[in-house]
């Protein structure tokens, strides 16, 4: 369970976030939809410890980010691309972050293959494509199997066939009972995908339920999100 | 401990490092049999080509953190390592502590092979003109791996501040090869030569200027300054955003 209570942040004279208050499940997809600029990065780096929130928590199953024993076994976390360093090879990115956790190199191997950039794995990540680099943070993400997933835009940048691959690769993922947390600016993208929604506009939420509370009347989640967040013309 | 790890097979598979150590060996060896074909042997013969190939563990120190922040465009796979490694350790303290011991390893190491190399290169020159191996010359040997260490920290700390490796980097590499600036002003401001590289210095080569500092002074001097920055770095990293 990933706890959102009052967070607030302000940067200099600007309020970034106000008052974000929400959860995300166990065994479920929830969606943090919002137009770009809105705050879901910063409420997500929140989470993850790595911006400071000016009042409020973010919890993960109760505890703060930062005093987790063992952060990766907890969470994993795919924010702006891979999360690698250019000139590193992917396996050896992935092969330090399982250091970090005790893990052993026979599960790097594991995750090089489950995501499909095993051929890539000695080379250098500033080879890769955008698509490359999702797959190896995900890969990163995964390595110690947590109970909570998070993912900052996680079909941005991905071919139709990579769209699906993480869409059903979400699906299973809550459905093997692990929390699944993922922001997306793009609503039809994620209606098929999610169960839970949460809607941010201008650094507060606007709405919050299932799918279907949060769709309504409307025609779809997309028409929903639109009447939501004022903006009715194309995208 | 894992941390430590991480850190340590970071250093180990980023190709920029291994650009710090080959000129770490190279550029001293290098001075060395120029030095050593061209010069009279004196006191600081090995000496003072360690004083300028100090400039790998520069590049080391600054390498290990500046990675960290290492950014490229939208459409490149990579991306800032810094969000990775705060996830994998979350405490700041402990990633900052893993960090600092996993250069100072790495570094000592890089001057104990840096050392042999030059004085392997000197005594194949010289002959008996070459320094005599004798405890005096361990001494300083081991003054100039605690230089090179403090070298390596002082370029971490303040890359720690500036999150960027290329302005401690071009300062302290300068500073250390080609305009001398902290010995220039030393020439001028007795106060000077309290400044870190100048203090450290006096622990393995002889720099002749107004004032006088021991060995084992100039060693303390420049510690007590690499441990003022990593603290006011440790301060400042453990409170802004990542």
């Amino acid at each position: 369970m990933l706890t959102f209570e009052h967070v607030n942040k302000r940067r200099g004279a600007r309020d970034i976030l106000t008052d974000i208050t929400f959860h995300a499940r166990p065994g479920r997809v929830t969606g943090f939809l919002g137009p770009n600029g809105a705050g879901k990065s910063s409420t997500l780096r929140i989470l993850l410890g790595l911006d400071r929130p000016t009042s409020g928590q973010a919890l993960v199953d109760g505890q703060r980010f930062a005093s987790l024993r063992d952060p990766l076994r907890s969470i994993g976390a795919v924010l702006d691309g891979s999360g690698a360093h250019r000139s590193r090879t992917g396996r050896a990115h992935l092969r330090w972050v399982a250091r970090s956790a005790g893990i052993g190199n026979a599960r790097v191997e594991e995750l090089l293959e489950l995501v499909g950039i095993a051929d890539a794995g000695n080379k250098r990540v500033s080879t890769y494509s955008l698509g490359m680099g999702r797959r190896l943070g995900l890969a990163a993400a995964l390595l110690a199997d947590p109970g909570a997933l998070v993912f900052d835009e996680p079909v941005n940048g991905l071919d139709p066939e990579g769209i699906r691959w993480i869409r059903l690769f979400l699906r299973e993922q809550a459905q093997a009972g692990r929390t699944v947390l993922l922001s997306s600016h793009l609503m039809s993208e994620l209606a098929e995908t999610v169960d839970d929604v949460v809607v941010i506009v201008g650094g507060r939420i606007v709405a919050d339920g299932t799918l279907a509370e949060v769709t309504g009347n409307h025609k779809n989640l997309e028409d929903a999100f639109f009447a939501l967040t004022g903006d009715r013309g194309a995208r | 401990m894992r941390a430590l790890r991480a850190e340590l097979s970071k250093l180990a598979t980023l190709p920029f490092v291994w650009l710090a150590v080959a000129a770490g060996l190279i550029v001293p060896t290098g001075i060395a049999v120029i030095t050593s074909l061209t010069t009279t042997p004196g006191s600081d013969t090995g000496f003072s080509e360690l004083a300028i190939g100090v400039l790998g563990a520069i590049i080391l120190g600054v390498a290990a953190i500046g990675s960290e922040y290492t950014a490229e465009g939208e459409e490149s796979a990579g991306s800032r390592q810094i969000t990775t490694t705060l996830t994998a350790v979350p405490s700041r303290v402990r990633l900052l502590l893993a960090k600092v011991i996993a250069v100072a390893i790495a570094t000592a190491v890089l001057a104990v092979v840096a050392i042999a190399l030059v004085f392997a290169t000197v005594h194949l020159l010289l002959g008996p003109d070459a320094p005599a191996l004798d405890g005096d010359t361990f001494a300083r040997a081991t003054g100039a791996v605690v230089y090179w260490v403090l070298m390596a920290l002082l370029g971490f700390g303040l890359t720690v501040l500036t999150r960027n490796g290329i302005i401690p980097m071009a300062v302290l590499v300068a500073n250390s090869s080609a305009v001398t600036v902290t010995y220039l002003l030393a020439q001028s401001i007795p106060a000077a030569n309290y400044l870190p590289d100048l203090a450290g210095m006096r622990m393995f080569t002889t720099v002749s200027t107004s004032v006088e500092i021991a060995p084992l002074t100039g060693g303390l001097v420049m510690a007590a300054w690499v441990i003022a920055l990593l603290i006011a770095a440790g301060a400042v990293f453990t409170r802004r955003d990542a």
